[in-house]
């Protein structure tokens, strides 16, 4: 096969490192994915991968220069932005790449639904996107607080706020938020915590899995179920190697996104408002974009109702591959789902640009 | 004349020593009683001393504005009656007779005792009785309001005066409450009470006009008529009343000019409590217009530092001729000050006179040619070709060049923030400049240009290193701009092998 050739050429029986780990096999391995000619990924799933590795990346310098303390905090990342060499680009960096790595899980997640890629056998990887999805959006919720300037600090008494509204348990995770009945330096420790040492064990675990199994199970074909049994000897499916046309796709697309992270980062560096300070109360609070629409759900219904119906949203989205009883995966032929979800989606898009420009 | 000690001798004798004893007695008695000041009832239960007339203010370069004659040094104040003495009734323990009456007999008295129970005596425990007699522990009429068991109902307005003045000057009985007890003294020296005592005028303001009668409320609650944030509403219902006023003379715009001026927008529409309100400057019980000895003072109570300012520049020291805070400033109609204040766009018209009495060929201020707000600069007493002119015009450009080096770097620092960038260090050093720029447009009243060119020398230096500070940040963020043309091209020179390279592999994969 192309891609074992290549890889053999890469990593030869007779080569230095072949020698010395024996890894031939392991990558010959890893390098065959078994992806249908009709699949299109759109690659979204692979930008979302790059762009966590750029997190980790810029995440990690950014943690050399950060003091996670309330009276610290704020300086830090002032002079993380203003006198270390190319702080500001890192930063900037960061805070696109967590914006764009939040927008292209949705993406990945709403190509997977639409493609009905999550149906017979990839209920699993769904199951483990889902989790991709909940932690991806901790990572953004916890680092959101960590510049500790006013709009840091008070979006995150307003979303503190609405977890504590959660019936039953709410009171119990608004003080497992915040560390205690106010955001207080407490919170500030915990939130970093979790956003350094947490999530990213979390994600890291969780992405293992669904590379494992994606891998494992290959791309879906987007225009007919898998068969339930595949014999062997009858597969015609005409296929695409991974490595090294896939892989190169990828790549492309990921220099692409990587320019757009240069433009973003240099025309619309992150900014930083005043200091948090929980005396001063600012005019208009509001989430960052990617809550917008449950913020605005919160002002137009009851607000038990608009804190659970995100969280019953999720579980169902979670749950659908097993509620999902249609076995058909083109668009045509499951008109009820893509229907349904093309209006949440409306929904979801509307409220948050009513949520913007309220 | 008589024979030895005879009866009638003695007789005489007594009779004599008694009479010259009776005269002795009467002597002292008439001489104590003259020096005796208890000739009053009230006086003797009242600690506060009868209040001697206050010092007659200076006649007021704005007194023609009135057509009130004020109190001046040949028309002293009036006396204000002595405090009179509470009334008294029986002891009630607890029972409100009148209230339990008024509460239910007809919705208009209703009306009355709910104020009343929600008001500041109603809830310290003020009843009825205290100020209108009777026997609150009957609610029978006949009772209750039985003029030979003390009801005097409702008194008029002087004695009504009196009433307020009976507990609220008593300093024993304010005490528990910590209010003060000056009010009635105050009353009658103001411009209110004069007209009461002297033209038993009884369109005046009294007590209840502004406080309410029922309805007295603490002068901190916010509904209470004599809150700050509603005193200019307060005075403004008889001072803007063009009928109420028609018989002094008295304009009625103040309410109208004041709302529009920087003390009426900061607190009617701003709500800032610290404005000044019409009892601010010219009090309140002791309400009158200031006089030119007072209105340095009266503005200098908040403006303290202004003040000092002033005292030390040459105008303070002209006395008849100075000018003063109202000037410049004006009186209601104050408006945000600055340096279009120096000049008109073009000189006015100047003669002698306009300097000059050209009777006693000494300096005037000819106050009316300061009526309109635009007539307020400098040039309306200095000539162009004066050298106070000169030293204006060393000011004005001082000032001026002062605040044009801290607009542009507040633009500066703007169009850095524009292009994302962060701006604190320079908006910091931006606050320094203008604590100095204040510090300099403060210094104006001093009259004196080596001061104020020190102060504006040192606002425009430290704009100029704020604007130095925001300039680095613009040319920090044109750099980046030119670098990121460099890596996007980079990047797109990667891209585009690694696209053409894909091309080539799909081709050989198609044709395999």
């Amino acid at each position: 096969m192309a891609a074992g050739g290549t890889t053999d050429r890469a990593v030869g029986s007779g080569s230095w490192i072949e020698q010395r780990t024996g890894v031939g096999p392991v990558m010959a391995a890893l390098l065959h994915v078994r992806i249908p000619m009709s699949a299109r990924t759109m690659y979204f799933g692979g930008i979302a991968l790059f762009l966590f590795g750029i997190q980790v990346v810029t995440g990690t310098l950014l943690a050399l220069y950060y003091k996670p303390t309330p009276e610290a905090a704020y300086e830090s990342v002032q002079f993380v932005t203003s006198d270390v060499s190319f702080g500001w680009l890192i930063r900037s960096m960061h805070h696109w790449a967590a914006n764009l790595m939040i927008l292209f899980v949705a993406l990945h997640l709403l190509r997977v639904f639409f493609q009905a890629a999550y149906k017979y056998p990839r209920e699993l990887t769904w199951v483990i996107g889902g989790g991709l999805l909940l932690v991806t959006l901790g990572f953004g919720f916890t680092g959101y607080l960590l510049p500790w300037d006013q709009r840091a600090y008070w979006a995150t008494v307003v979303g503190t706020d609405i977890a504590g509204s959660v019936p039953v348990v709410g009171d119990s995770l608004l003080q497992l938020l915040r560390g205690g009945a106010d955001v207080t330096g407490d919170t500030m420790s915990r939130f970093f915590g979790i956003h350094v040492l947490v999530l990213p064990l979390a994600l890291a675990g969780l992405m293992a899995i669904h590379l494992v199994l994606v891998h494992q199970l290959g791309l879906a074909n987007p225009k007919k179920p898998e068969p339930r049994v595949r014999p062997a000897a009858v597969d015609r499916e005409p296929l695409r190697p991974f490595f090294p046309n896939y892989l190169l796709d990828e790549v492309v697309a990921w220099y692409v996104i990587l320019a757009i992270l240069v433009v973003l980062a240099s025309v619309f560096p992150a900014g930083l408002e005043g200091q948090a300070n929980p005396l001063e109360t600012p005019a208009h609070i509001k989430p960052e974009w990617y809550y917008l629409a449950v913020y605005q759900l919160l002002k137009i219904i009851p607000r038990t109702i608009a804190v659970m119906a995100p969280i019953i949203g999720i579980g169902l989205l979670i749950a659908w591959p097993f509620l999902d009883r249609n076995p058909e995966v083109l668009a045509r032929r499951r008109k009820l789902a893509v229907a349904g979800a093309t209006l949440v989606v409306v929904g979801v898009i509307v409220l948050t640009v009513w949520g913007y420009v309220s | 004349m008589f024979g030895r000690r005879s009866p009638a001798a003695r007789g005489v004798r007594a009779a004599l020593t008694l009479g010259v004893l009776g005269l002795a007695w009467f002597a002292l008695a008439f001489t104590a009683a003259a020096q005796d000041p208890s000739g009053s009832p009230a006086a003797s239960s009242s600690t506060e001393a009868t209040p001697s007339p206050k010092a007659t203010p200076a006649p007021s370069d704005f007194d023609w504005l009135f057509a009130t004659p004020l109190p001046t040094a040949t028309v002293p104040l009036a006396s204000a009656p002595p405090v009179p003495a509470p009334l008294t009734h029986a002891p009630a323990d607890g029972a409100n007779g009148c209230y339990d009456c008024h509460s239910v007999v007809n919705d208009k008295q209703a009306a009355i005792a709910a104020d009343w129970q929600d008001s500041a005596h109603g809830q310290a425990g003020v009843t009825c009785a205290d100020c209108h007699g009777g026997d609150p522990r009957s609610d029978q009429i006949t009772v209750a309001m039985d003029p030979s068991n003390g009801f005097v109902g409702a008194p008029d307005r002087l004695g009504s005066v009196g009433l307020c003045g009976s507990c609220h000057a008593d300093v024993n009985r304010m005490k528990a409450s910590g209010l003060p007890t000056d009010q009635y003294a105050k009353y009658w020296s103001s411009v209110h009470g004069q007209q009461l005592l002297t033209a038993d005028d009884n369109r005046v303001a009294i007590c209840t006009d502004c406080h309410g009668s029922h309805t007295v409320k603490k002068v901190s609650d916010p509904s209470s008529p004599v809150f700050i944030l509603n005193v200019p509403e307060l005075c403004a219902g008889c001072h803007a009343d063009a009928d109420r006023m028609a018989p002094y003379g008295i304009p009625t715009d103040q309410y109208a000019i004041y709302s529009k001026s920087v003390h009426g927008v900061a607190l009617l529409d701003n709500k800032d409590v610290r404005a000044p309100s019409c009892a601010s400057c010219h009090g309140s019980h002791d309400a009158k217009p200031p006089t030119s000895a007072t209105v340095v003072g009266v503005c200098g109570k908040c403006h303290t530092a202004t003040e000092d300012l002033y005292q030390q520049s040459r105008h303070s020291e002209l006395q008849a001729a100075a000018p003063q805070c109202w000037t410049c400033h004006g009186t209601h109609d104050v408006t945000q000050p600055g340096s279009y204040m120096f000049f008109h766009p073009t000189p006015p018209e100047y003669t002698c006179d306009t300097c000059h009495d050209l009777q006693t060929h000494t300096l005037r201020l000819e106050l009316s040619r300061f009526t309109n707000e635009a007539d307020r600069r400098c040039d309306t007493c200095h000539h162009p070709d004066s050298q106070i002119y000169a030293q204006i015009d060393g000011i004005s450009n001082a000032i001026t060049s002062a605040e044009d080096a801290y607009t542009q770097a507040q633009d500066t620092i703007q169009r850095a923030a524009g292009l994302g960038m962060i701006t604190s260090d320079a908006e910091v050093k931006l606050t320094d400049a203008k604590t100095s720029l204040i510090q300099a447009q403060a210094a104006v009243h001093t009259t004196k240009l080596s001061k104020i060119a020190e102060l504006s020398t040192d606002a425009t230096t430290k704009a100029q290193a704020a604007e130095a500070i925001a300039t680095g940040k613009i040319d920090e963020s044109v750099f980046r701009r030119e670098a990121m043309v460099v890596v996007l091209a980079f990047i797109a020179f990667n891209a585009l092998f690694l696209y053409v390279l894909k091309r080539r592999l799909d081709r050989d994969l198609e044709k395999g």
